[in-house]
């Protein structure tokens, strides 16, 4: 086995008992990515130097036999709208083409913390804008499992660089399904955990209320170590809990699924998604009643009604005030202009792509009055329809299990020209999002085309621990993914790639 | 026709914390260079998020428990969006739905009668920049270029927000001046209008001749309450003008410009701005439990207006006496701590606000800045009602009090009038002499020529003069007659 194959527990264990040095475990995925990165594009910058300087430091702390954390070597990379001290942060966008922020997020910093070494940032759409890292200054993502396929998106560079083994880990954020749907479509491990478990502090907003740091591996172990090392309370953001998180680790010594009650989704006609998708919900429904669970049908009408819409409405508006700051003047791009609302007009015209300004606009009109009325004020009360609904739900169910995207991933520049539909594909991961629920993308393979198959799990909020149990007993009998060699797959066998309709 | 005048007010009061309202920068911003009072948070840098200070919601709480709100147990922030270069994040952290408390009231004293103003809620927000137009009178028309100031962005206010239960420019001064009162009083802000500490916007209309509403009319920078007085005076005048002449008022912003004595349209209803209020997702509600308003409330001091009762009632004072002494608390308390040390309450009153102030305004010094310690006044005080010393001497000694650090025998000793009270044989010889200095006065007297007494007071206040104010008045007079009535038997 080659080091770049190690999850980021083999990884840390062999550092810390000197099996291997960190120096030798980052050179490992340096070389990866330094293999593939030029038909992947996964990373908008790589900080190399630093990398291998920051592994020589843990190599040495492990000399002198002190502890090195948790995560001791592990290479990982973030999405580039965590704020890095001293490492440009662009959000894709050239609106920030040149920042480097003078502190670390948070999530950067328990990282860190815990050992592991950053080894750059990797591509999104711009401002987390997207689900198929398309939009972006340094041009799409693609994705590891088939060059002429998108990764998905937001986080597609994080779950590219994770399927193709560039790091065991990455870190990305899931508004409403940038880590779950790049995930399936990369055929990695994502989770997004309960809204307000990992600190948003030094993200780069897109929705304040849906935003929530969400890591990405190979393994559902490695998730359950991230969560340990990110998920705690912050002072530096309220909206993140401030209770004592339960192990997450320890969780995943479930055996198996007696006792527990599994919800499979039926709320969707199944030809209104690809068919393989389809069939790996209904094996993963199977692999759950072998393992002991009960398993029942259950449907979302409110969810699946209204989630898209609602999820939009509210992500839009939170996105038109979140993204107000960015007007030339105290950092990022500036263009002149004779007077003050020209220069906000020439820069934020020039320097935000034709996806955030939409989205910038949408939101804006959403929020005018008369529309506040029509659009946002309904849809909170609808959200809030939405979580009555999961509660009810939950009385029934430990946890359920979907879809995470309704079509495998498609080809690259297919979709981008209908935002109608690429908005639809999130028909499965808003919902979650908007409930502030945990939910797991789970790799299951590949179809016959080479193509990864997944299902989401779903579990209440603030139960991640117990959710990444369950996760653990699937992930034994689905398998866990390995690291994919990147090139174009060769099919004469084409899915249909048109998605939700 | 008269009109009925419709007044509501909107007070911003500088809250008296620390740090900002949601980062830890100095609320000290001015005279700062600017752009140092500054932080990552208050400059909105990507990725940031606020912090809600806590002292903040204390001193709006107790401000609000002061204006006999309800506070309540739960309450939110919305954003307040509009791109303007002072405003970092480009959207104001404000309460806007659900603010920290809520219907109250404030009772203000107008033409000897208590009148009741209701508070419709006071709510917590961030103060934005400033700009800065580097033109000759700092305006806007024909600079250049504008720079920015962030360092009082993110200073905490509250807003307290009137009904429109105000009638008359005079109410809204008292309003005012009561409501500062009380912010002083509660230590919730210093409320100087100059500095901006304290700022007022006033909602004004007049009723139409069926008794309805009329047209509301918002009026801003008012810096002064005497701009305040002047500008709802000149803005009736100007309603009642263009009502008379059969015109319509139109719902709009205006600007007072106080050397021209005149308000100026800012804008109007159509091209308000619509500030598309959001609630602030990156902030948790602020929860208050009952336990911690009660910790409020018994936190609480004494409010001005109970103050004015008991000193009415305690030290037996006038309403207007009261008034004076309890406008400041500090005041107050400078004169509790003389009547505590004995002298008596009313001649202390008295000389707190009569003298005291004086030397005060002379000085140019607050009470805090006052050398005269309450003990040493209780006895100048005492000395004075006692009649061993005259109030001349005691203002003498007062005004060296108050410039010197001394003790009271030390100015005593220095005034000259440490030998303590002239009177018998001292008084006579005194007075003999001084008698033998004015032979053409005592003449006068003699030949019974003063009929209205006049040169017997002239002698009177040579003698008290020379005493340096020790001779009893009646002492004097007595032995003046008792040497007349002696000399022309």
């Amino acid at each position: 086995m080659e080091l770049y194959e190690l999850s980021a527990k083999e990884a840390a264990l062999g550092v810390r008992t000197k099996k291997f040095s960190a120096v030798e475990v980052t050179e490992a995925c340096l070389g990866r990515a330094d293999k593939f990165e030029g038909s992947v594009n996964a990373v908008i910058t790589m900080t190399r130097e630093a990398a291998l300087e920051r592994a020589r430091e843990i190599d040495r702390k492990i000399a002198r036999g002190e502890d090195a954390g948790l995560l001791a070597g592990v290479p990982y990379f973030a999405k580039d709208n965590f704020c890095t001290r001293g490492t440009r942060t662009t959000c894709s966008s050239k609106i920030l083409e040149n920042w480097s922020p003078t502190y670390n997020a948070s999530a950067i910093n328990y990282m860190n913390n815990a050992g592991a070494v950053m080894m750059g940032k990797t591509n999104l759409d711009e401002f987390a804008m997207g689900s198929s890292t398309e939009n972006s200054i340094i041009g799409p993502t693609k994705n590891p499992r088939d060059l002429s396929r998108v990764p998905g998106g937001s986080s597609g560079g994080s779950a590219a660089a994770v399927a193709a083994g560039y790091s065991p880990l990455a870190l990305g954020t899931d508004t409403g399904g940038s880590v779950r749907q790049p995930a399936c479509f990369c055929g990695v491990q994502g989770m997004k955990p309960s809204y307000g478990q990992v600190s948003r502090y030094g993200i780069l907003a897109y929705a304040s209320s849906l935003d929530q740091v969400s890591p990405l591996a190979r393994t559902v172990e490695d998730l359950a170590i991230s969560l340990e090392v990110l998920a705690r309370p912050d002072p530096h953001d309220t909206t993140c809990d401030a209770y004592d998180r339960p192990s997450f680790t320890a969780a995943l010594s479930l055996e198996d699924l007696k006792g527990k009650r599994i919800g499979v989704f039926e709320g969707f006609e199944s030809s209104q998604m690809d068919a393989d998708l389809y069939g790996a919900l209904q094996t993963a429904a199977g692999y759950c009643r072998d393992a002991g669970a009960s398993v029942e049908p259950m449907d979302l009408p409110i969810a699946v009604k209204y989630g898209v819409a609602t999820y939009y409405v509210t992500a839009l508006a939170d996105a038109s005030s979140k993204l107000a700051c960015y007007d030339g003047i105290r950092y990022g791009s500036h263009l002149d202009g004779p007077t003050l609302n020209e220069m906000y007009v020439n820069t934020r015209t020039a320097c935000f792509g034709e996806e955030v300004r939409r989205r910038i606009i949408l939101g804006t009109c959403l929020l005018t009055e008369g529309f506040y009325q029509n659009y946002y004020g309904p849809a909170l009360k609808v959200r809030q329809r939405m979580v009555d609904e999961f509660d009810e739900l939950f009385e029934r169910f430990d946890a359920y299990i979907l879809p995470t995207s309704p079509s495998l991933p498609y080809l690259i520049g297919m979709k981008e020209t209908d935002p109608n539909r690429l908005y639809l594909g999130d028909i499965f991961t808003v919902p979650i999002s908007l409930g502030g629920l945990p939910g797991i993308n789970l790799s299951m393979g590949f179809n016959a085309d080479g193509l990864p198959l997944s299902v989401q799990l779903v579990g209440q909020r603030y139960f991640d621990a117990e959710l990444l149990g369950i996760a653990s007993v699937l992930e034994r009998v689905m398998g866990k993914p390995g690291v994919a060699e990147p090139g174009v797959k060769k099919s004469t066998n084409t899915h249909k790639d048109e998605g939700a309709k | 026709m008269t009109r009925q005048i419709v007044i509501g007010l909107e007070v911003h009061l500088q809250l008296l914390t620390k740090t900002k309202l949601f980062c830890s920068c100095s609320t000290d911003y001015i005279g700062h260079t600017p752009n140092t009072n500054v932080c990552p948070v208050c400059l909105a840098v990507p990725g940031t998020l606020p912090l809600l200070n806590d002292g903040a919601v204390a001193l709006a709480s107790r401000m609000g428990l002061g204006l006999r709100c309800t506070i309540q147990n739960y309450s939110t922030f919305g954003r307040k969006n509009y791109f303007y270069a002072d405003l970092a994040k480009a959207y104001q952290i404000t309460q806007y739905e659900l603010p920290v408390a809520t219907k109250g009231y404030l009772d203000i004293e107008c033409d000897e009668r208590t009148k009741r103003v209701r508070i419709h809620h006071l709510h917590l927000e961030e103060d934005a920049g400033k700009l800065v137009h580097p033109t000759a009178d700092g305006r806007l028309t024909g600079a250049a270029y504008s720079l920015v100031d962030y360092n009082r962005g993110g200073v905490p206010l509250t807003e307290v927000v009137s009904e429109p239960d105000i009638s008359t420019p005079e109410e809204a001064k008292e309003y005012v001046v009561r409501l500062r009162q009380l912010a002083r009083y509660l230590d919730v802000s210093d409320g100087e209008m100059e500095s901006g500490s304290l700022r007022v916007d006033a909602n004004i209309s007049l009723s139409n001749a069926d008794g309805s509403l009329g047209t509301r009319v918002e009026i801003k920078n008012m810096n002064s309450l005497k701009a305040l007085e002047r500008a709802l005076e000149y803005e009736i005048s100007r309603q009642n003008k263009v009502l008379d002449s059969g015109g319509r008022i139109v719902q709009e912003t205006r600007l007072w410009d106080d050397a021209e004595g005149v308000t100026r349209s800012m804008r109007n209803k159509e091209t308000a701005s619509d500030y598309r209020y959001y609630p602030e997702m990156d902030l948790a509600p602020i929860v208050i439990g009952d336990e911690e308003i009660e910790g409020y409330k018994a936190g609480m001091p004494e409010l001005p207006w109970e103050k004015r009762e008991r000193f009415a009632k305690s030290f037996g004072l006038s309403g207007e006496e009261v008034s004076i002494l309890t406008e400041q608390k500090e005041l107050a308390a400078y004169y509790e701590a003389v009547a505590a040390a004995g002298a008596p309450t009313a001649r202390a009153a008295n000389w707190v606000r009569m003298e005291v102030l004086r030397v005060l305004n002379e000085l140019g010094q607050d009470i805090s800045d006052f050398l005269v310690k309450p003990e040493a006044l209780a006895e100048l005080v005492t000395k004075i009602e006692n009649r061993e010393l005259s109030s001349t001497i005691g203002k003498e000694i007062l005004d060296l009090l108050a410039r010197e650090e001394m003790t009271l025998d030390q100015a005593l000793e220095r005034t000259g009038a440490r030998a303590g009270r002239m009177s018998g044989d001292a008084l006579g010889e005194l007075i003999r002499r001084i008698m033998s200095e004015q032979p053409d006065v005592v003449e006068t007297i003699k030949s019974g020529q003063d009929k209205k007494g006049a040169k017997l007071k002239f002698l009177q206040g040579l003698v008290m003069k020379e005493a340096r104010g020790q001779a009893d008045p009646k002492e004097t007079a007595g032995l003046l007659s008792k040497f007349f009535a002696e000399s022309t038997k």
